[in-house]
């Protein structure tokens, strides 16, 4: 056990926590923001995805004593007021079934639209592949990606 | 069967009307209304219209992933003639008093029948609401209420154009009385059914703000997994806890031995393997207990048994003959020689699957003094209930249970085995609240599995070339199917002089406890369109002319089930999704095109896949779908039911399967049991037919089994070869 300070959208928080707890329990459990899922525990279906610096990362497979002073970012802290592109893109475009996946699907979205705001089609693909989806929805998640892709680009 | 509804109306405190309704298909034919609710605030199944305007609707069905509140709630906003966008959707606490019945007003979400069940009681509770609002206006206005009109969230005077809005009228609305009878919108009017909706509850999801059961936290509380026997059907013999006792936070360890074993449930009996649960102030902690747990398994009679043995038990009793659970024509056609020119056989398995829901169970219990209270994500919160009192002797008026959506629930939220582990694990850590989470590899190794099924097929051709019988036997690992099923002839309705169907069951020797997952034994079942395939080759006749050869216009069929199957309408589905997907074009080597087509309920579906296939690699280029599901309520959710369906069983195809050694299932996590990605994912094209039905059919199941029959099918097209099995092994394909 130690104690580790961390910051989550922006604020600080103390946890004392084992020091290989995954980021991923971190934050559900001791931060509370439940919006970053768990799935797998093993960085193979993308559910838990933050962004540490930017970077889309899976927290579930990151121990807390490894993470530094990188800032996290959950999908609670992608825009203050939800209207993040892609989170308007997610609704016009009717994406989610289930939507347990979907907070991962986005942060990973995310990540690629900051480096490349105007993905081609197989660079949606190849960024997108390792999220898993049970409900089905990679078609509309494309197509959603690219629908933000261009509401970013006319908002400037 | 007579219908009655029930509707309740009370004043909100602090202005507002509040209207609870339920229906009741009474039982035994008996018309005894249900008794009216005491406590009103508890009602389970209510609108709530704000003074504000806001419109609150709980919802008791099942949110999964199937979109059920975003297209209840557009049933109810067409009659109410409310305004879509302040519409909210909510989950409340269950009330077992007021639903128990199964069906329309019940809790119990699955078999894609919610809508058909929802269907008239969401419209009349609109209505009613609507009724209100209308009389409360006319009152103020000291006119007859036929004077007015309600349209967008307004009462409006025909005559003056005066018009209040639905938040001034509320309170007014719920001093009124219940009207006896209310008119319902003409279906030619409706301008909220049939408009493609965005989800109710994607804000909530694309913000994380959505919770799930995973996601619940309550005050004092404690996590706890469950490290579960390895084997089905065997039993904890010993263990040693003092290690995972050594681990920081973990605060108790002991056997869950007592609420273990096969639960002989006469409607869906299901199983709980006995094991060592470890709570602790967190979940990682849990985890780390469980990790350095010593257990000491009595492995039973399935330690050395493997899935591949009991394929093979599966094959040579298909190949015995048993009695026909029902047929048409004569039972013994296939071997009559005096007709018979030509046979026809073929085995085909579609075995045990996993659920893989993303969102792994879960449950929150906290047993008191007083009751239990439970926090979980069901399709049957009705059999949690039932179960908790048969096994705790909690009255079932003291267990409550808080409803949250799922990540997924595909048949296996059906199952109350969450519940009752988390609640026998409250009481023993001291009826202190705790959540108990089952591992994505708890979900692999140990976990219910969808039903198995092997079919044996036997076709024979006469003289003419005819197909003069149809033989038909299915392994069955399921009980329950019979009950609301009762499946008497194949799932198909090609016009055959002879049909024989038997079945034959196997629960005794399975090597994981069956269970329903979605398209349920459809996927067997529909394996027919492949046999059916290999007849239309044998003849040289073109699959789709083949098959629309065997169909009549108005031909009705009754195989068993709830619906008399139409052909006309399986007609309709196959020519459109041939017109659509360009059946018939030349395609270049190594592509093929297959189809599959099949009732489902009382919607139908036809599948059209288009694949390569080339050095042992198969792809799945392009899949278009017809559908006609009755009268559709929201496309864009029906569109997304489709094309998931459809990812559902290309993972089966690639991926799916159980695979178990010495008694364990050796996969352990999606790195082995793999799940279809988006680089795998067809492009797609879905296509409802105008159907001139005024009411609606399942969707959320229909495509779900006729995805592999398309695409072995479309392999064959392009192979010339007959894959018979589930998951497809990519060498068997060669190259072209």
């Amino acid at each position: 056990m130690a104690t580790f300070h961390l910051s989550v959208n922006g604020k600080s928080f103390s946890v004392e926590v084992d020091t290989q707890m995954p980021l991923l329990w971190v934050i559900r459990d001791f931060v509370g923001l439940t919006g970053t899922k768990y799935g797998c525990g093993m960085a193979q279906c993308g559910a838990c995805t933050v962004h540490l610096d930017g970077k889309a990362v899976r927290s579930c497979s990151i121990p807390i004593s490894t993470l530094g002073n990188k800032k996290v970012t959950t999908i609670e802290g992608l825009s203050p007021d939800g209207q993040h592109p892609l989170q308007l893109a997610w609704e016009e475009m009717d994406v989610p079934q289930c939507g347990y996946c979907q907070t991962g699907q986005i942060m990973n979205a995310a990540a690629l639209l900051s480096e490349k705001p105007n993905p081609a089609d197989e660079e949606i693909i190849a960024a997108m592949s390792g999220n898993l989806c049970r409900c089905g929805t990679y078609p509309r998640i494309k197509e959603a990606i690219k629908k933000a892709a261009s509401i970013k680009n006319k908002k400037g | 069967m007579k219908r009655r509804h029930f509707i309740y109306t009370t004043a909100l405190a602090g202005g507002g009307l509040m209207l609870s309704f339920q229906a009741s298909i009474s039982r035994a034919g008996s018309t005894m209304p249900l008794p009216a609710a005491e406590g009103v605030e508890e009602l389970g199944d209510f609108i709530k219209i704000m003074p504000n305007g806001d419109i609150m609707f709980q919802v008791i069905k099942h949110e999964m992933g199937q979109g059920v509140s975003t297209s209840m709630a557009q049933i109810l906003v067409e009659e109410l003639c409310a305004d879509w966008e302040k519409v909210k959707v909510d989950f409340p606490l269950i009330n077992m008093a007021r639903y128990e019945n199964q069906k329309n007003g019940g809790y119990g979400t699955g078999g894609s029948c919610t809508l058909t069940y929802a269907w008239d009681l969401m419209r009349t509770a609109g209505a009613t609401a609507r009724q209100m609002l209308i009389e409360a206006a006319a009152a103020q206005w000291n006119i007859a209420s036929t004077e007015c009109y309600a349209h967008n969230h307004y009462v409006i005077d025909k005559r003056s154009k005066k018009k209040l809005y639905f938040g001034e009228l509320a309170s007014l609305a719920a001093k009124r009385s219940i009207p006896q009878q209310v008119k319902l919108k003409d279906t030619g009017d409706f301008t909220v059914i049939g408009k493609g909706k965005s989800a109710k509850l994607v804000p909530l999801m694309v913000t994380g703000k959505l919770k799930y059961g995973l996601d619940t936290q309550v005050p004092g509380m404690l996590y706890a997994v469950i490290a579960r026997c390895p084997v089905f059907k065997g039993k904890l013999r010993k263990f040693d806890a003092s290690k995972a006792l050594g681990v920081k936070g973990v605060k108790k360890v002991f056997s869950t031995a007592p609420i273990g074993g096969l639960q002989l449930h006469a409607y869906l009996p299901y199983d709980i393997r006995a094991g060592v649960a470890v709570v602790a102030d967190s979940f990682w902690a849990a985890q780390k207990g469980r990790e350095a747990l010593i257990i000491d398994w009595d492995e039973g009679q399935n330690a050395q048994s493997a899935s591949e043995d009991f394929e093979k038990l599966a094959q040579q009793r298909a190949m015995r003959r048993t009695d026909p659970t029902g047929f048409i024509g004569d039972e013994n056609a296939i071997s009559d020689l005096a007709h018979v020119r030509k046979t026809l056989h073929a085995s085909y398995v579609f075995p045990h699957q996993v659920h893989s829901c993303m969102e792994p169970l879960n449950c929150t219990a906290h047993m008191h003094a007083d009751g239990c209270d439970i926090w979980t994500g069901s399709q049957a919160p009705n059999l949690i209930v039932d179960e908790m009192e048969r096994v705790f002797r909690i009255p079932k008026e003291k267990i409550k249970v808080q409803l949250f959506p799922s990540g997924g629930g595909f048949g296996r939220r059906v199952y109350p085995d969450m519940a009752l582990e988390a609640a026998y694990i409250s009481r023993e850590a001291g009826n202190l609240p705790v959540k108990m989470m089952w591992t994505r590899e708890d979900d692999q190794q140990c976990n219910l599995a969808h039903l198995f099924q092997h079919m044996e097929y036997q076709a024979a051709l006469d003289m003419n070339d005819k197909l003069y019988a149809w033989y038909e036997k299915e392994m069955v690992t399921y009980t329950w199917a019979a009950k609301y099923a009762d499946p008497q002839l194949p799932s198909m309705l090609y016009d055959i002089p002879n049909i024989r169907l038997d079945t034959e069951n196997m629960i005794e020797d399975e090597l994981v406890h069956s269970s329903a997952w979605r398209g349920v034994v459809c996927h067997g079942k529909f394996l027919s369109e492949c046999f059916i395939d290999e007849i239309a080759a044998r003849l040289k006749v073109d699959p789709v002319a083949f098959r629309l050869s065997m169909l009549k216009e108005g031909r009705d069929v009754f195989v068993g089930g709830e619906y008399v199957l139409s052909s006309s309408r399986l007609i309709k589905v196959i020519k459109l999704v041939t017109a659509k997907a360009g059946w018939g074009k030349s395609l270049p080597l190594g592509k093929g095109m297959g189809i599959a087509a099949a009732p489902y309920g009382n919607s139908f579906c036809a599948v059209v896949a288009e694949v390569s296939v080339a050095s042992q690699k198969l792809k799945v280029d392009k899949i278009t779908i017809a559908v006609d599901c009755g009268k559709l309520v929201n496309p864009s959710g029906a569109s997304n039911q489709i094309v998931g369906g459809i990812v559902w069983g290309l993972t089966a195809l690639f991926y799916g399967g159980l695979p178990i050694r010495n008694g364990r299932a050796i996969q352990k996590n999606f790195h082995e049991n793999k799940l279809l990605r988006m680089d795998e994912c067809p492009s797609m094209e879905v296509h409802f037919v105008d159907s001139q039905d005024e009411r609606p059919w399942g969707i959320g199941e229909i495509s779900s089994p006729l995805g592999v029959p398309a695409v072995l099918n479309a392999i064959f097209a392009a192979t010339g070869k007959r894959i018979r099995k589930v998951p497809i092994v990519l060498e068997e394909l060669g190259g072209v």
